[in-house]
């Protein structure tokens, strides 16, 4: 029995795809098709108009100058700059073209902090060289156009900003690394509160600086990492308010977040060293499932010859 | 003429053929011998030699024999071992798919393991998660058919039969299986034959052969080999046929599974079961489903190869469009909602061996019922009684709820009077609280109506025996056709003896010279005889047992007190006697019966009865529950009516008798032309092996069949019907093996309610299956818009595995409870070849309109949620390799924000949660379209199924407690939600209820239309 049906769906098939004496494709006549193809362009046509509608009312009630949630985005991400696969500063010494692309990384990124992409006094503003507090620059949309943005010098990250040596101590085995705040608009980063930071830190303390610390991430490491020299606005290790908040792409499109540099000169060559870096601050969060969530991990590994 | 002149003998032959259809052989068995039977009837004889041969067995030797020929019982039929069953359970088409996208899944794992990626644990996840699914519904699938087996197992026999054997001399009382060959064994009245034996002596011993051959009337059984048949002898009783009355003593020639029981059970057993409609259709289904998803996936296999994705990417691809497609859960509900119904039905008496059988019933056309004990009540009762020129109608409902009679006449009482006196039949004692019809009575079957009768209408007949003391007697036989007794009266005082007769009517009238009219004896002239063969006539013409009574005062000169009366000698007159009036006897209909089997007939259900009663009898119950309709008539009736020959009836008559004798000449293709042209159908005097070919031919007619049966000898029939249905009282284990259902009442009006079940389960599985086959759609969209269109995923595998397996399961199995749309018993019964469970309407509904609007749905609250956190739709598009780079900590946003991965990687399961939220607010509204095909949900009303209103909280509550309940983030990658993302689907599931409701609108106004047509499933 399920032999003889099967033999008969052969024969269906070919039936059904073209059914030659009703003039049926795929069990249709063509007036059928054209009515049922009519129905679901119309079906559709309206569908598509009530969801195109719902997006453009929805985008109607979201600002273009200020996100409407931040939920996820903050508390922000630290950046290490040259961004490398797997976090891995890898080179040798001898060889430049083993660094070449972290020397390359470091270019691209600084050159917007570049003094001759800093001369529209339209845009930029001379913002004091000493960490100060926020400077709020209005309500968050363009009715006074767009907002000033701080300058920020690519020389106080000094032998990390490339002017003096452009290969920002690779070549002598003295790796820089750049270190940003994600931007998150509107956010005021807030200082830490004294008794909360390391010990080693708190000579350099400033109420108006969100300090960053480098450390290796084993403690067994804490002789292989050397001396770590910190450069940044004002000689301090951190991030100084002045440049937040952020007002966003359409209002500051030239924004420059302040950087700070981390020089390490005196590194233990031919082993792996992982060294962990943090920023400090009272609305600063770190998440076990996020390692880029207020601090971030690199791992050295400089050959010698 | 003796039922073996009536009966020829078939042997029924089924052979299992290669593709899986049953083809089953009937043939006649000629007298001059076919080799296979002599063969068998010399290994017959041969045992019978070893036991001739005088070696009586005595206790060593028993255990011996026990030894080598096993336990005297029915091996039950060999089941699936169990691993095997749970295999299956893990090996569908659908499970198949299952293994496939896990092992997609572990092999994904592995090599993105060996690269170091560092999400790679999702694969692992996400196989362990899928091979959890197919495991767990194994299980449960397992169990279910577990259960319904443990059901079937709590029907055998508890309490073992015992069995007197007489070993060394000794009487021995023992448990029946451990008889052997050889065992010298006793009967009598009332037990069970332990064995095939073949009886040395017996006193009127009768047996019930109806479990073996159909045949009803009683069978003497005695130590002359009558026939060299086997079957036909009179000298070998059954294994498991009953003694009826009298004792015998015989040798034990065969047991076990050798008996001629055993072989007919082993040969039913050996029959696959036929395939239940629904296991087809859903077999249909989820090959579309298979095929579908392979499809899909495999097409967009390639789309991914052709844009540029790698190879394991576009594997992923292909696993992840297969666990969007397949419909996890469906297999599960579609269980949940039969087991609901078997339940609901045992419920009422009906218990569901198969639970796809449920449905079966429900898309039935055809019944063929047994008569006795299904249609009747399977007890005689007086029904009709003529006195007084006057036929009187007796109360015959179970429950003696009806009408009774005049009773004020003199000659009812004097009618009455022979009846409790001539009467050798008595209730077993102890039994004064049992209501009269209930009591157990020791005599035969019409002995036992008039007893029961006469302690209805007149109270204790047995102290009533004592008052008038029994002088003498003459027990019924067979050349007299009567019987007598003399009895004295109530009254002391009165010396007279009263002679009361009952018998055969035309024998009684011959020895009556008078007749009693209201209490006037008459001379019994021509006229009053002539009124005596009409009512014989007309009663007989019911199809019931008629007896007529007479009785006589004797002259209490001739016959004083102590009068020796001699039975031999007969030395009273038997003739000459006052005749008080006749009694008709029959099997009554149960009351529920005439209403069924109208149910039947509205609902397009042929009830065709297949008995082996007399034509007569068939018909007159046939007519009386409506098999015949009032006004049909036969072919016969017609020819009586016109007073023409029946060869020169041309009208078309709508019902038709046909006996056993009948069919036994005719040509399959002659039954299904008969069966075409009558729509009302009796066969009477047939056998069960008849049975079988009647079932075969509706078959042939396209009919899905029940059968009802209750002997041995119905279980091929029952094996081959699309349904069979077993007694549970009366049936036998084999009956009940073979059978789908058990009818724990007998009764045929629970048939009725479970054809009702059975649709209204069909119905509710089309809109379970509905709702669950929409969700498919918004699952797997997001996949194509990731692939083709690369924004950031926006719904997740694990995601979907909970929509398909723990939110949507129990608003889809809520369905099963929802009511009738209509009155479901006034449509015809579906045609399994038109009237598919999924048609085409029904998938191109719920894909391709409900699940776009869904997929609608859940894009708009994606992109809401994606652009409320910064990411407007347009950097949406394009933006998934770099969402999904996880080196990238500073991408930004639409604001200009720098995200890192780990904040997208939320902001994804944030996503996943808000399509995973629109979804449910769209089932819902949908759960609540598919309450109802045609009406409105308004007519059917939102809170009648109130499980429904609890699914739907329940979801609810569940879709809270993933978003918000702490830590599922990180297992299972639910995000808490804002509120106001559970808002935005709300429009889409307005639009749904909206779209539904016109959609219904249409094809209520405007049936047989374009939208009717396209949109009705």
């Amino acid at each position: 029995m399920a032999r003889g049906k099967a033999k008969e769906g052969d024969g269906n098939w070919k039936k059904f795809i073209w059914n030659s004496e009703k003039k049926e494709f795929l069990g249709r006549t063509g007036g059928s098709w054209f009515k049922i193809l009519l129905f679901y362009l119309i079906f559709y046509g309206c569908l598509a108009g009530i969801f195109i509608g719902t997006i453009q009312v929805m985008l109607l009630t979201i600002s273009e100058y200020e996100p409407k949630y931040q939920d996820r985005v903050a508390p922000p991400g630290l950046t290490v700059v040259p961004q490398v696969l797997k976090t891995e500063v890898s080179f040798s010494i001898s060889d430049p073209k083993t660094y070449e692309e972290y020397v390359e990384g470091l270019n691209r990124f600084l050159k917007n902090y570049d003094n001759s992409q800093q001369t529209d006094e339209m845009i930029f503003d001379d913002c004091p060289e000493k960490p100060h507090d926020y400077i709020t620059r209005g309500a968050f949309n363009n009715a006074q156009g767009q907002k000033k943005v701080c300058r920020f010098r690519r020389e106080w990250l000094e032998n990390c900003s490339g002017i003096l040596d452009s290969s920002y101590g690779y070549k002598d085995g003295k790796p820089c690394v750049v270190v940003k705040l994600n931007r998150i608009l509107g956010f005021k980063p807030k200082p830490p509160l004294n008794d909360s930071l390391p010990p080693e830190m708190m000579g350099k303390y400033n109420p108006y600086v969100l300090p960053v610390h480098c450390f290796p991430k084993k403690e067994e490491d804490v002789d292989k990492i050397g001396t770590v020299e910190y450069y940044g606005l004002g000689g301090y290790a951190g991030f100084p308010l002045q440049y937040y908040p952020y007002y966003g792409k359409l209002l500051q499109p030239k924004y420059l977040q302040p950087l700070m540099a981390v020089q390490f000169t005196n590194l233990t060559y031919d082993t792996e060293v992982r060294v962990e870096c943090k920023v400090y601050g009272e609305n600063i969060h770190y998440s076990d499932k996020d390692r880029f969530q207020g601090r971030f991990e690199v791992k050295f590994d400089i050959k010698s010859s | 003429s003796s039922p073996q002149d009536q009966y020829e003998m078939y042997s029924v032959e089924m052979e299992k053929q290669g593709n899986g259809a049953m083809d089953v052989k009937i043939k006649k068995k000629k007298t001059n011998k076919a080799a296979k039977k002599k063969e068998k009837l010399e290994s017959m004889k041969k045992e019978m030699d070893v036991v001739s041969g005088g070696s009586r067995t005595g206790v060593a030797l028993a255990g011996e024999i026990l030894l080598r020929d096993g336990p005297n019982e029915l091996k039950p039929p060999k089941g699936t071992p169990e691993y095997v069953k749970f295999a299956r359970q893990l090996a569908g088409g659908l499970q198949c798919l299952m293994w496939v996208a896990a092992a997609i899944c572990l092999i994904a794992f592995g090599i993105q393991c060996g690269q170091g990626d560092l999400t790679s644990a999702d694969n692992l996840y996400l196989a362990i998660a899928l091979i959890a699914v197919v495991v767990v519904t194994g299980c449960f699938g397992y169990y279910q058919e577990f259960k319904s087996t443990n059901i079937i197992a709590s029907f055998k026999n508890l309490v073992p039969q015992q069995a007197t054997v007489i070993r060394d001399g000794d009487k021995f009382q023992i448990n029946a299986n451990q008889l052997v060959v050889g065992d010298l064994v006793e009967i009598k009245g009332g037990d069970r034959v332990p064995a095939d034996i073949r009886i040395i002596t017996a006193q009127g011993c009768k047996v019930d052969n109806s479990s073996l051959t159909g045949e009803s009337e009683p069978q003497t059984r005695a130590p002359e080999c009558t026939h060299e048949s086997p079957l036909e002898t009179r000298n070998i009783a059954f294994f498991s046929t009953m003694c009826l009355e009298g004792t015998a003593t015989g040798i034990i020639v065969n047991t076990g599974d050798r008996t001629i029981i055993g072989r007919i059970a082993s040969l039913a057993s050996g029959v696959e079961n036929e395939k239940t409609p629904i296991a087809i259709e859903i077999e249909h289904f989820v090959d579309i489903i298979a095929g579908l998803a392979i499809f899909f996936g495999g097409t967009f296999f390639v789309v991914a190869m052709v844009i540029g994705y790698p190879f394991l990417k576009a594997m992923v691809f292909f696993m992840a469009i297969v666990v969007a497609y397949v419909p996890e859960g469906l297999l599960a509900t579609v269980t949940v909602c039969l087991s609901l119904t078997a339940k609901r039905l045992a419920r009422k008496n009906c218990v569901v061996k198969n639970l796809e059988a449920v449905e079966t019933l429900g898309s039935t056309s055809v019944i063929c019922s047994d008569k006795t004990g299904t249609l009747t009540q399977n007890r005689m009762t007086v029904s009709h009684l003529w006195f007084d020129n006057q036929i009187h109608t007796a109360d015959t409902t179970e429950d003696q709820s009806g009408q009774s009679f005049d009773q004020s006449s003199e000659t009812w009482r004097a009618l009455c009077k022979i009846v409790s006196l001539c009467n050798r039949a008595f209730f077993k004692s102890g039994q004064d609280n049992v209501p009269v019809p209930k009591r157990i009575v020791i005599g035969d079957a019409s002995e036992t109506a008039l007893l029961k009768f006469s302690e209805i209408t007149l109270g204790n007949v047995m102290e009533y025996r004592e008052r008038c003391k029994k002088a003498c007697e003459i027990p019924f036989n067979s050349t007299n056709k009567f019987q007598l007794s003399i009895h004295e009266l109530e009254d002391p005082r009165d010396p007279r003896y009263l002679l009361v007769m009952k018998g055969a009517p035309e024998r009684i009238l011959e020895r009556c010279a008078t007749i009693m009219i209201k209490g006037q004896e008459l001379p019994l002239d021509e006229q009053w005889k002539e009124a005596f063969q009409t009512a014989y006539m007309d009663l007989g013409g019911l199809g019931e047992r008629v007896l007529g009574f007479c009785h006589l005062y004797l002259d209490p000169g001739q016959f004083p007190r102590g009068f020796a009366f001699d039975t031999e000698d007969m030395n009273f007159p038997t003739s000459g006697l006052c005749f008080a009036g006749l009694i008709s006897m029959i099997d009554p209909p149960r009351a529920t019966v005439p209403d069924a089997v109208m149910k039947c007939r509205t609902a397009g259900i042929r009830v065709i009865m297949v008995t082996g009663d007399h034509p007569i009898t068939a018909k007159a119950i046939a007519a009386s529950v409506g098999i015949i309709s009032e006004g049909s008539e036969t072919v016969e009736d017609i020819a009586a009516r016109m007073r023409i020959p029946v060869e020169q009836v041309n009208k078309e008559a709508r019902a038709c008798v046909v006996n056993g004798g009948q069919l036994k000449d005719m040509e399959t293709e002659e039954l299904v032309e008969i069966l075409k042209m009558h729509p009302e159908m009796v066969f009477a005097r047939t056998s069960p092996q008849q049975k079988l070919i009647i079932v075969e031919s509706c078959q042939k007619l396209g009919a899905i069949v029940a059968v009802t049966g209750d002997g041995v000898n119905d279980s091929p029939a029952l094996k081959k019907a699309d349904i069979g249905v077993a007694m549970g009282i009366a049936g036998s284990d084999a009956a009940k093996n073979a059978a789908d259902m058990i009818l724990l009442d007998d009764n045929f009006a629970s048939i009725v309610t479970g054809v009702e079940q059975g649709r209204l389960i069909f119905d509710n599985l089309k809109k379970s299956i509905a709702y669950t086959l929409t969700k498919n759609i918004p699952e797997l969209t997001p996949y194509l818009i990731y692939i083709t269109v690369s924004v950031p995923l926006p719904l997740g595998c694990i995601t979907i595995l909970f929509i398909e397996l723990c939110t949507d399961i129990f608003p889809s199995v809520s369905l099963a409870y929802e009511k009738a749309e209509s009155d479901i018993m006034h449509l015809k019964p579906r045609n399994p070849r038109r009237d598919r469970l999924v048609n085409e309407a029904l998938a191109v509904y719920s894909y391709f309109q409900i699940g776009a609007i869904q997929s609608f749905a859940g894009f708009t609250d994606y992109f809401t949620a994606m652009a409320q956190e910064g990411w407007f739709p347009l950097l949406c598009v394009g933006l998934r390799a770099q969402w999904e780079n996880d080196h990238l900590q500073d991408l930004q946003d639409s604001y200009g924000q720098e995200w890192t991965f780990g904040q997208r990687l939320y902001q994804e399961y944030t996503c996943y949660t808000v399509f995973f939220i629109s979804i449910e607010m769209c089932q819902i509204s949908d759960v609540l379209i598919r309450k109802t095909r045609r009406l409105s949900v308004f007519q059917q009303g939102f809170f009648r199924n109130k499980i429904l209103v609890i699914a739907i909280v329940f979801q609810l509550c569940l879709g809270c407690f993933l978003c918000y309940c702490p830590g599922m983030p990180n297992i299972f990658n639910f995000m808490p939600i804002r509120f106001q993302w559970w808002l935005v689907p709300l429009p889409y599931g307005i639009l749904i209820f909206v779209y539904d409701e016109i959609r219904k609108l249409g094809v209520r106004r405007h049936p047989g239309s374009w939208w009717d047509k396209e949109l009705y499933y």
